[in-house]
């Protein structure tokens, strides 16, 4: 049996504010400029100088009495006193030093000043490689000082044990106690690794966990409620069960993957359940479906991802439904089905949007490029897959609980961050988390050659110009990574490679595992790896011997992404810590982003520009793709605000199904 | 059902398990509006409505308390497959039923959530309470019980009996009112003045508290309940309001619409009443009183009450009578579809209507209603203004904001972040800037005629006022007036007795001087010069006497027509010297003297008058050329006519205290046009009619400004 306040905070959640709306808005994000106004940097800048030099008059100070220090310290936060804020550059001094003799690393200034940033509730931009796990550990142990849950979120598995790992002697030292929780862990061990004062996990993990825990809670979500039930049936206290302590602090490595670009896919707790009606209805839908012609019985807009039925097609699914019983019966109803085992066949592409393993469709997911089994897509979707792949249709899955990552993080007291790109999407931070972006110097100067983009009408073409130039830099000795959009492009390219006599280390979707080593592996010598996008983000590519003479990491990328910010991630893995590197990206006229963004003339000029080989036709394919991406983010984020706020409003209105932030 | 509902929904989790249900009080009625079935759902306790399509509320009286909303999902999907409201359907349905307080879940309720609610709804209330700060209303008691307890007596008002009653009394009243206009018409002349405002209210309050229980006693009468009775501030004069809401739920739109007519036909009674009391009373309070109440029940009612335009009872009679209800509203989103589908090419627009017929009052009524507020409001504001300067600016800045700059502000926001537009921003976006380019340039570019008139009269110009020379009395009139003389013609003759004699008089002097001068010549030659010196003055008295014979014989110095109205009444009578007895006017010229206010004087001198025309009143459809006109460049006050001032019937602001009706209230200034004669225009002396200027075109935005500053200018001083 927990404590009574332990039991409270456990399911106690800061409610979000609202979205602003109109003139409120705008007074508000003139707040978050303030908030990042240029005078505060500079501020936190020397006083990180300062405790820098500080820590190092704790050089010959004995361990027990440091100790002692942190212990003093530890109780002013945990009991919440004043002067927590006058001691706060000697805590950071101590743990500096603390972090040398456990570590053997002793933070650098723009460390500490990232540090502080994450402490004071700012996400802070620091560059690929600014040693980010350390910079983390600091705010962290002052948060686990004060008792209360403190969450630190990474990307992958392997990232959360590896950085709780290498992490833990400094954690211990500062007498914090560190967990890890992983997908593969039972509930027991959960539950024993959610009560340490910090806790190493993903974002899938927590929000699964939570959303597992109020499962359990039932009705009464609020925890005062809560308690007065408890306390009025003491036999039905389940709480004990509840796997987490609660939602507090929270700090979130790569946040603009986790706060941005993943944010909207829902994390959804189901369970499978029978419906044969459901079954039925799609495979002779799918049959319908595949009669009909594109163009002639639908179309197929591509940048909405949607299928819209023509007249023709209209009165054929009349004509085909005509027997049909049931649900066939209506106009709405079959239509709808048929529009959307159309849209699977249309819009959902083997190898990109989902793979085939054991006969099961397998969702990859279209950022990292990693397999998601046992997610499914909404109900209806999955199964009109299922059958336009012609393999056997599994029962659909009755959500249980449903929760965006963006609705998630909202919830927490105190969320910060770190992300080598975030000042591009500053302005969603803020509106959505109150979360201002903070650029913290680097510690060494950026080596990395940025070429510009190469741009070509034809795919085949690009595709040539790209094993051209990996065959060359591999040729010197240089190791190569290459980035790739989908599981698909990477295969072809491996392919590619391989019919040149090359060997290729393969990172996708489908070979997950083992990512991290094989991308850490990535700067030896000669080492060519080919990985989709967001694959091992995170790990530090370290460059092997003699590379950095070479000119260090060269990295490709096969296509421009939607999102700016996803090309610099990339381009992050080359150049770190001061090393040096060299990146570039290919385009052409014919990808995604391009169709699905560029205007039909915009697409004209370009590709007759490069054609002729105009002169500035570099510059206007740079500038027309600068603008694709600008076009791609602005539908992305007027998207993810209208999610949330369809999100609120349901949570509004269907208040009486329980607390307003059910799920 | 919609065709835009998806079967399945992402959030259907949220409501499957729970055990819903309507709550126990709610009444539901089958209603039809618009020859479709509705139900609608009532909850007596806070007067809330619901209306809800037959295919959702065959699923809603399904839901239970002892089942899940998944299981009555799926027996329903059993049952009618595509009847069924979609999962997203049913959630949206059930959030509203919820936001309408008609649910009854298992569940404990999130008071904390209520409370929110409870706080954003007051908020929304006092919003839309400053937004129509014009409309103003503060809730006094419950009528109920008092409505329940007059049933017996509103029973025998509402009968054929009582109509009948109601024809008669109203009849007899309307031939009062013709019998005697005149009196209405006069006293209606007063009404404004400083103290009958307190009689107007004050009749205004009675009639007004009549016409409110009028509504709230025929509801009753029906079933309704009325709960609220208060004073709202309609443009901040507190008069009473009642509520009655509950009349929507009547099954017969003819028993909606009687409660709407109540109040009216309340008071049309009220006012027939008054026009007896007003009829046989003297003046005084009572006869005052019975005027005011007469005035404002009859005025009021023509003005606001029957109108549909404007959201009184006429409003609600004709959206019960076109069984159309929410008539505004549906206007506003007809026209909205309309836009949206066919400017903005957004093919999901689902229109609000389902007939022709409907499509044409909802566009018609939309277009209307929209001028017409329009033009109301800026009326009140003027009239506001003019009576409270500071009031009428902070009406008129109320009234920007709310109806100028929010909805643009609004629509800004649309534009730019409608999800409905997602597709076709940038032609929505093309096609409202296009339209406000072009209205600018319409009206900022787009040179259009600029004209200005003013009042004058047409004179002759030669003509002579025929003046006597010498005082006499009139023997006979030589010429009857209106008929063409000759120059040198005599026209009067007029006979002076004393004047002979002074002749005479004279003569014999003369003699008598002649005879001294005789004389003298031989006796005393010393006495010649001054005697001749006599003589010479006496000659010169007799000279002048005789002219004054000949003058006694009046003849015009002009050709053309005489003209003297009252030449044969001054037959016989004595007429002094210099007056006036009539005048020749010459009919081969004539001029037209117009009068121009200061406002126009600036475009009079502006120098770039282009085409210049009269037209007499009479026969407006024959302009007459100007062939030149001549501007007095100095400021008059005399009008040259006085059927140009207001005292005549003119145009023109006369001085109250002048009783000739030719002093001008403020100085003028004055034009002198030669126009060309027409055959078919018959040119007479002191025909009044208008003169135009045009100038040299400019567009209507340049004018409207100019209109305006003069119209602040002259009525604020500014």
């Amino acid at each position: 049996m927990t404590s009574l306040s332990r039991n409270y905070w456990s399911t106690r959640i800061l409610f979000p504010e609202k979205l602003y709306q109109g003139l409120d808005r705008v007074t508000h994000s003139l707040l978050g400029l303030s908030r990042r106004r240029p005078g505060i940097l500079q501020k936190m800048h020397q006083e990180a100088e300062h405790i820098a030099e500080l820590s190092l008059t704790f050089q010959h100070v004995s361990d027990r009495r440091l100790r002692d220090r942190l212990d003093e310290f530890k109780v002013l936060f945990r009991r919440q006193k004043n002067g927590r804020e006058e001691v706060l550059p000697e805590a950071f001094a101590i743990m500096t030093e603390a972090a040398y003799r456990t570590l053997g690393m002793r933070p650098y200034p723009v460390q500490i000043l990232g540090a502080m940033a994450m402490y004071h509730g700012y996400l802070a931009e620091m560059s690929t490689g600014e040693g980010k796990t350390l910079t983390a550990c600091l705010p962290a142990i002052l948060a686990g000082w004060s008792g209360r849950p403190c969450h630190i979120i990474t990307v992958n598995d392997y990232l959360a044990g590896r950085d709780a790992n290498e992490m833990k002697p400094l954690y211990t030292y500062c007498g914090v106690k560190t967990g890890v929780v992983t997908s593969a862990m039972d509930p027991a061990e959960r539950s024993k690794n959610y009560r340490q004062d910090v806790v190493y996990t993903t974002s899938k993990e927590i929000l699964a966990d939570f959303l597992r825990d109020r499962l359990k809670i039932g009705i009464c979500h609020q925890p005062s409620r809560r308690l007065l039930r408890q306390m009025r049936h003491p036999g039905n206290a389940r709480s004990d069960a509840l796997v987490m302590r609660g939602l507090d602090t929270v700090i979130v490595d790569e946040a603009d993957s986790v706060l941005i670009d993943e944010a909207v896919t829902p994390l959804i707790i189901s369970q499978s359940q029978e419906n044969k009606g459901l079954l039925l209805a799609c495979s002779r839908a799918d049959r319908i479906a595949q009669s009909f012609v594109r163009d002639e019985d639908y179309q197929a807009v591509m940048k909405y991802r949607e299928v819209n039925l023509t007249e023709a097609g209209r009165d054929k699914i009349e004509a085909l439904s005509a027997t049909l019983p049931g649900i066939w019966r209506g106009t709405s109803r079959r239509e709808e089905l048929v529009v959307q085992a159309l849209t699977a066949r249309e819009f959902y592409q083997r190898d990109k949007q989902y793979v085939i393993q054991e006969d099961k469709v397998v969702i990859v997911d279209e950022f990292t490029g990693r397999l998601m089994p046992n997610r499914t897509w909404r109900q209806g979707m999955h199964q009109a897959v299922e059958a336009c792949e012609q393999l056997e249709m599994s029962d659909p899955s009755e959500t249980l609980a449903r929760l965006s990552f963006q609705r998630f993080f909202r919830f927490f007291r105190k969320l910060s961050g770190m992300t080598g790109t975030g000042c591009e999407a500053a302005g969603e931070f803020w509106q959505i988390y109150r979360l201002p972006v903070l650029t913290i110097p680097n510690h060494r100067p950026c080596q990395r050659v940025l070429s510009p983009d190469r741009i070509f009408v034809d795919e085949e073409q690009k595709w040539r110009a790209i094993v051209e130039d990996i065959d060359h830099c591999h040729a010197s000795g240089r190791p190569v990574l290459v980035g790739t959009r989908s599981v698909k492009m990477s295969e072809k390219l491996a392919e590619m490679l391989t019919e040149k006599g090359l060997s290729v280390n393969l990172l996708n979707a489908v070979r997950h595992q083992e990512e991290a080593r094989i991308v850490a592996a990535a700067g030896a010598p000669g080492a060519l790896t080919i990985s989709t996008n967001m694959a091992g983000r995170g790990t530090d590519i370290k460059l092997g011997q003699g590379v950095a003479e070479l000119g260090g990491l060269h990295v490709i990328a096969t296509e421009k992404n939607e999102s700016g910010r996803i090309d610099r991630q990339l381009f992050g893995r080359c150049a770190r810590q001061g090393d040096p590197g060299s990146a570039l990206a290919y385009a052409c006229v014919s990808d995604e982003l391009f169709q699905r963004f560029a205007t039909v003339p915009v697409r004209k000029v370009v590709t007759a520009a490069i054609s002729k080989g105009s002169p500035g036709a570099q510059k206007l394919a740079e500038k027309s793709i600068a603008r694709a991406q600008r076009s791609a983010e602005r539908l992305a984020s007027r998207q993810r605000s209208g999610i949330l706020k369809m999100d609120t409003w349901l949570a509004d209105a269907l208040s009486f199904t329980g607390s307003n932030v059910d799920f | 059902m919609s065709k835009n509902s998806k079967t399945f929904s992402e959030s259907w989790h949220r409501i499957a398990d729970q055990k819903i249900g309507l709550r126990a009080n709610v009444k539901i009625r089958k209603q039809y509006f618009r020859g479709e079935k509705w139900y609608v759902l009532h909850d007596p306790f806070n007067n809330q409505f619901f209306r809800l399509r037959p295919e959702a509320y065959v699923f809603v009286v399904r839901l239970r308390q002892d089942r899940t909303v998944g299981e009555t999902w799926d027996e329903s999907l059993k049952r009618d497959p595509d009847g069924v409201p979609g999962q997203e359907e049913v959630i949206q349905l059930l959030s509203q039923l919820h936001f309408a307080n008609l649910l009854y879940y298992e569940r404990p309720s999130d008071s904390a959530n209520l409370f929110d609610r409870y706080k954003r709804r007051k908020q929304r209330e006092l919003k839309s309470k400053l937004l129509s700060i014009m409309f103003f209303r503060i809730p006094l008691f419950d009528p109920d019980r008092l409505l329940k307890r007059c049933m017996p007596i509103t029973k025998l008002m509402i009968s054929y009996g009582a109509a009948l009653l109601w024809f008669v009394v109203v009849g007899f009243a309307l031939k009062l009112v013709f019998d005697r206009f005149d009196e209405v018409a006069s006293q209606a002349q007063g009404l404004l003045s400083p103290d009958n405002l307190l009689f107007l209210y004050l009749g205004m309050v009675l009639v007004k508290t009549l016409h409110e229980f009028g509504h709230a006693v025929v509801c009753r009468h029906f079933g309704g309940e009325v709960h609220t009775m208060g004073i709202m501030f309609l443009i901040f004069t507190p008069i009473p309001y009642m509520d009655a809401t509950s009349s929507w739920s009547f099954r017969s739109r003819w028993h909606r619409a009687f409660v709407g007519a109540a109040g009216m036909i309340v008071e049309v009674f009220a006012a027939a009443l008054a026009t007896f009391v007003w009829a046989y009373t003297g003046p005084g309070l009572v006869h005052g009183l019975a005027y005011n109440m007469m005035f404002i029940a009859s005025v009021s009612t023509i003005l606001f009450n029957i109108n549909p335009l404007l959201r009184f009872d006429g409003y609600y009679i004709l959206s019960d009578l076109l069984d159309i209800p929410n008539l505004h509203t549906q206007s506003r989103l007809y026209l909205r579809h309309l836009v949206e589908y066919y400017l903005f090419a957004y093919k999901d627009s689902i229109s609000p209507i389902q007939t022709r017929r409907e499509a044409f009052w909802l566009a018609t009524f939309g277009i209307m209603s929209g001028i017409y507020r329009i033009v109301v409001f800026t009326g009140i504001i003027l009239f506001v203004a003019d009576q409270f300067l500071l009031a009428g600016l902070f009406m008129a800045m109320v009234c920007v904001i709310s109806w100028g700059v929010v909805p643009l502000f609004k629509f800004i926001q649309y534009l730019a972040t409608s999800p409905r537009l997602a597709r076709s921003r940038l032609r929505a976006t093309a096609i409202s800037f296009g339209a406000i380019v072009a209205v600018v340039f319409f009206l900022a570019i787009c040179p259009f005629p600029n004209r200005f008139r003013a009042p004058g009269v047409l004179e002759a110009s030669h003509y002579v006022q025929v003046v006597n020379h010498a005082s006499g009395y009139v023997d006979a009139v030589l010429v009857p007036s209106g008929e063409d003389v000759e120059f040198g013609s005599p026209l009067l003759r007029l006979s002076d007795r004393e004047l002979e004699l002074e002749i005479e008089g004279a003569k014999a002097q003369k003699e008598e001087t002649v005879a001294l001068q005789k004389l003298a010549r031989y006796r005393n030659t010393a006495d010649l010069e001054p005697i001749r010196k006599r003589l010479e003055t006496i000659e010169e008295k007799l000279a002048n006497l005789l002219y004054r014979q000949r003058a006694l014989i009046v003849k015009t110095r002009e050709e053309g027509t005489w003209v003297s109205p009252g030449s044969n009444e001054m037959v016989g009578t004595w007429i002094p010297r210099g007056t006036n007895v009539g005048t020749v006017v010459n009919h081969d010229q004539f001029r037209f003297s117009a009068v121009v206010s200061q406002d126009e004087a600036s475009n009079l001198f502006a120098d770039q008058l282009r085409n210049v025309e009269v037209r007499l009143y009479g026969q407006s459809g024959t302009p007459l050329r100007v062939t030149s006109y001549e501007i007095i460049p100095f400021q008059h006050e005399r009008l040259p006519s006085a059927a140009l001032g207001w005292r005549a019937g003119g145009d023109v602001a006369v001085a109250v205290t002048d009783e000739s009706g030719l002093e001008a209230a403020e100085p003028f200034f004055q034009i002198y046009a030669e126009i060309d004669p027409r055959p078919d225009v018959a040119f007479l002396h002191g025909r009044s009619g208008k003169i135009r200027f045009s100038m040299s075109p400019e567009p209507l935005l340049f004018q409207w400004g100019r209109s305006l500053r003069q119209l602040l200018q002259k009525r604020y001083q500014i």
